[in-house]
């Protein structure tokens, strides 16, 4: 009976039955009173949303599975302290987490939101290196700005570690033994084990030029590339933006990754072109090009030099090694270099080549292969180390593929399965390679770097609202928000119901002032979820453009009490706050921001707003440096933090830093407006108007530009200027308060300095 | 429903008054700033009820003419509108007639700045502070008394629903000598 119940039990929840699941899992433990029932009932009340009944029935048990149950629901209770006591006894230092990698995440994130950071990156990294696959983790390491590259993290090793935990493949395994041999092989001989990652790199781009040459080999007698060294082929073709040495051949062919034009190398160019996904033709196993194709883009990113060296060598490895083949392969890697074939190369090319090489790699069961790996790699080491490595790989990798392209069985058959799992893991971590490195960047705030990462994903991937939601989000870092609107509506329009972002969306059509879009996007998401606290943004958004301040701020902290953990509602209840003059309360949101996510540059810059309009400079500037520090991109923030010391009295470093915020981004006129305020005060007239006049070429029809000259040809006595420029300010319709101002200053155009103190 | 509300020649009197509370967007509601006193009132109708948003309720005075509601600030602010909510209909004997403004840096400095008359007022009356030179469309002050002179039908206490004093937005860039106009500008200006 226990044995039908329990069936039952978790048909039911296969099934989404959850009533019915409770139901008879209660009988369940009614009847057959133990420990692993209780578990399964607790997992049924979870999945339920009863996190409350879970906690009681899972209070006090011990066994791994059920504390880590228990703290799962105190995390979802909010019971941060229970929950940590739960996963790590205080008496038991030593004790194992539950549930491995697991376990460590939900301790990771206990230990971020009780403001313990390192505890929390500690407890993030152990958790990725037992589960490599754990992206959630990476998440949040990333966010904590503690993110090691995204090759280390989905490297070697973590492929390693999948290999493992799938290593119930019994036949495989010497396959396996074979590529994890290769592995070693590689990275004993080229580097040490830490290399893993730069190693895979290179092994990825060989990979792929060596796939690329396969793919070419097969499909078109690319014979004539051949000869061309196709260092950077693949790789070169993602990263059109990087300079590796490699993609000196595909450089020149190299369009961003999603653009699949590859062609001239015939037949397998277009198959890799037209799925962009890894060439399947070329490989059965090759799933991931992508995954290829990122690492050689990270590659590339990471060990450019590697490459160049790399490329001939792979190219002549491969002429060498491969004999026709090869050449073939490398004629095609070439070709591609030169073709566009190059790009498709990059793209989806480059990730199946990648693949291929890596399946190739990793599936050593290829007999031959193997001894070609092992002939390859040996000539490898000679030449550089990273290129020896990739071209062993190539080799073999090649002579697979070739294999592949021709032959419809894979070589190893046998290993199929063990190598499948390699290189279905390869191309997993291929994939999460780009995305980690492209949202780790985004994280830092490097968002150029971020965008060509991004960039180098396959389209598949890359249409997809997560990654065009992060796209959009780098341009809006970046102040580019023409560009990023075009990206979220875009996003909006692959996935209508995705909420991600969207947040950040309604800012950028904040900025941009359209109200229309704006509150159109706001219904929209209310309607498709009432309860998610980016619906509210956005439509705390729409009334603050709209001036409603009050009506905003309401809707913010029902964004805020959806989610406590929301720190972007909290940054926005300060900025209406602020707009509503309630500095305290100000201050206390932008507090609450920080204390969830200390990285959000916004609410630092929200304080330091704060505290110059309270004329607190010291603090004010404390508070722009801390916003510097993080996005050290931004112009705007730059710019504050040059207001904010000339306050202090320390101009020469305003200036400079005014200089620099200008240079940053020369879309953006407020540095120079502020140089010329920061110049004339120190009245050194001239360079201001100097400043002015350039602005005006920027901003033509701004009126305060005219404002500020008329005041300094006031100041310089001469008076036509001065009037002049006061009349086409006023004809730009300025605020009324200026309206006043400026008709005041032009009344006592004529009244000498002293007597009037005003402007 | 609105009716037009307009000022004839003679010594600024007032007729009708709008339904609907209509400002422009550059200007801001101040009054959370200052502190608000009567000179007299009856009990459950005092000062709050002139700012409870609530038309419903009224500040009703319980003393000798002129009735005073003073308005303090605790740094000079510029003020360019006051709103009141008045209504003959309802109030009759008790809506005021006479209204004058005064402005200065406390009880020892008031000077007049506006006197209007109103003519059985139904709804919001907009009293602007401005002169007529460009110059002076604020009034820069720390306070501001408006006060009841006389009332409708020669009525001795006042009833007033609600008080609502306006002033300019503020620069939302601190430090700034002029507001921002253009697009670019303003794109650039925060950060959000």
């Amino acid at each position: 009976m226990e044995a039908i119940l329990t069936d039952c039990v978790q048909n039911s929840l296969r099934h989404f039955m959850f009533r019915n699941a409770i139901f008879l899992c209660e009988r369940l433990c009614a009847e057959f009173p133990s420990e692993v029932n209780l578990q399964l009932l607790a997992a049924c009340y979870l999945q339920n949303n009863q996190a409350y009944s879970a906690y009681h029935i899972l209070k006090g048990t011990q066994t791994a599975q059920s504390r880590y149950l228990f703290a799962v629901s105190c995390f979802h209770m909010d019971l941060l302290n229970e929950a940590e006591t739960a996963l790590c006894p205080a008496n038991e230092p030593g004790g194992e987490i539950p549930n491995g990698a697991a376990g460590h995440y939900l301790l990771g994130l206990i230990y971020r939101y009780t403001d313990r950071t390192k505890s929390a990156i500690h407890h993030f990294r152990l958790a990725l290196s037992i589960d490599p696959l754990l992206w959630a983790a990476y998440e949040e390491l990333c966010v904590l700005g503690a993110a090691e590259e995204a090759t280390v993290v989905f490297g070697e090793a973590a492929a390693l570690c999948i290999q493992k935990q799938y290593s119930h493949h019994g036949v495989t395994s010497p396959n396996l033994h074979t590529s994890n041999e290769d592995y070693n092989l590689v990275s004993s001989r080229n580097f040490g084990s830490e290399d893993v990652s730069p190693r895979q790199l290179k092994h990825t781009q060989g990979n792929n030029l060596r796939d690329i040459p396969g793919n070419y080999h097969g499909a078109a007698g690319l014979s004539g590339a051949a000869s061309q060294p196709q260092n950077g082929g693949p790789s070169n073709m993602p990263f059109y933006n990087t300079p590796s040495p490699m993609a000196s051949q595909l450089s020149g062919v190299a369009p961003p990754p999603l653009c699949r034009n590859v062609q001239p190398n015939g037949p397998n160019l277009n198959t890799v072109n037209t799925d962009g996904s890894p060439r399947s033709v070329v490989n059965s196993t090759i799933q991931a090009p992508r995954r290829k194709f990122v690492d050689e883009g990270k590659l590339r990113k990471i060990s450019g030099r590697l490459f160049s060296d790399s490329g001939p060598r792979r190219s002549t490895r491969l002429a060498g090694d491969a004999g026709a083949n090869t050449n073939a392969n490398t004629t095609a890697v070439a070709g591609n270099g030169t073709n566009s074939s190059s790009k498709y190369l990059g793209s989806s090319k480059l990730s199946s080549v990648a693949l291929r090489s890596v399946t190739v790699r990793k599936g050593q069961s290829w007999a031959n292969e193997n001894i070609e790996e092992g002939i390859r790699n040996e000539a490898f080491d000679d030449s550089r180390a990273n290129m020896t490595t990739t071209s062993s790989s190539f080799p073999s990798g090649d002579v697979k593929s070739l294999d592949q392209d021709r032959a419809t069985v894979p070589i190893g058959g046998v290993v199929i399965s063990s190598s499948k799992i390699i290189s279905g893991a390869s191309e997993v971590l291929g994939l999460l390679r780009t995305l980690g490195e492209g949202y780790r960047l985004s994280c830092l705030y490097r968002c150029q770097d971020a965008l060509d990462t991004y960039l180098k994903l396959p389209h598949k991937h890359y249409n997809t609202s997560w990654v065009l939601s992060q796209v959009g989000k780098a341009h809006f870092e970046l102040v580019d928000y023409l560009e990023a609107d075009r990206t979220f509506s875009l996003a909006r329009r692959m996935s209508p119901y995705s909420l991600e972002g969207m947040d950040i969306y309604s800012t950028v059509l904040y900025h941009l002032k359209e109200d229309m879009k704006l509150s159109y996007l706001a219904q929209e998401l209310i309607s498709t979820d009432r309860l998610a606290p980016q619906s509210w943004c956005a439509m705390g958004n729409c009334y603050s453009l709209q001036k409603d301040h009050e009506t905003a701020l309401k809707n913010f902290q029902r964004a805020v009490q959806l989610n406590l953990r929301f720190a972007y509602a909290h940054t926005l209840c300060g900025h209406e706050y602020v707009a509503l003059e309630d500095f305290e309360n100000g201050i206390k949101s932008y507090q609450n921001a920080l204390r969830i996510d200390s990285r959000h540059y916004n609410s630092w810059y929200g304080l330091g707003m704060i505290f110059l309009r309270q004329e607190k400079f010291e603090f004010s500037e404390h508070h722009f440096g801390m916003a510097f520090q993080i996005n050290p991109r931004s112009s705007v923030i730059m710019s504050y933090l040059g207001t904010a010391m000339h306050a202090l009295k320390r101009s020469e470093d305003a200036i400079k830093i005014m200089d620099r915020a200008i240079l940053a981004d020369r879309k953006n006129p407020l540095p120079m407006y502020q140089k010329a305020n920061i110049l004339m005060s120190l009245e050194k007239f001239d360079d201001a108007l100097k400043v002015l006049e350039a602005l005006k070429e920027y901003a033509p029809r701004e009126s305060s530009v005219y404002a500020l000259m008329g005041k300094i040809y006031k100041r310089r006595n001469m008076h036509e200027k001065a009037m002049l420029h006061f009349g086409i300010a006023l004809d730009l319709k300025p605020s009324a308060a200026d309206v006043a101002t400026i008709k005041a200053a032009i009344e006592k155009l004529h009244v000498p300095d002293e007597l009037e103190d005003n402007l | 429903m609105a009716t037009e509300s307009s000022e004839s020649e003679e010594e600024g009197k007032i007729t009708g008054g709008n339904q609907h509370l209509i400002v422009e967007d550059d200007l801001r509601e101040m009054g959370k700033k200052a502190a608000w006193s009567v000179s007299s009132c009856k009990t459950g109708n005092g000062v709050s009820s002139l700012r409870d948003d609530n038309l419903e309720t009224y500040w009703q005075s319980d003393g000798a003419q002129p009735h005073l509601v003073n308005i303090q600030f605790q740094k000079k602010v510029k003020l360019q509108l006051v709103v009141l909510y008045v209504d003959f209909k309802l109030d009759e004997s008790y809506t005021p007639s006479k209204i004058c403004i005064r402005a200065g840096d406390g009880f020892h400095n008031l000077k007049e700045i506006k006197t209007v008359e109103l003519v059985k007022p139904t709804g919001w009356v907009y009293l602007s502070l401005s002169g007529n030179d460009p110059r002076e469309t604020f009034v820069n002050t720390f306070m501001l008394q408006i006060a009841v002179l006389s009332n409708h039908l020669n009525g001795r206490d006042t009833h007033v629903r609600q008080i609502k004093v306006y002033g300019p937005q503020l620069n939302p860039i601190p430090h700034q000598p002029f507001q921002f106009t253009s697009r670019e500008f303003i794109t650039y200006s925060t950060v959000r």
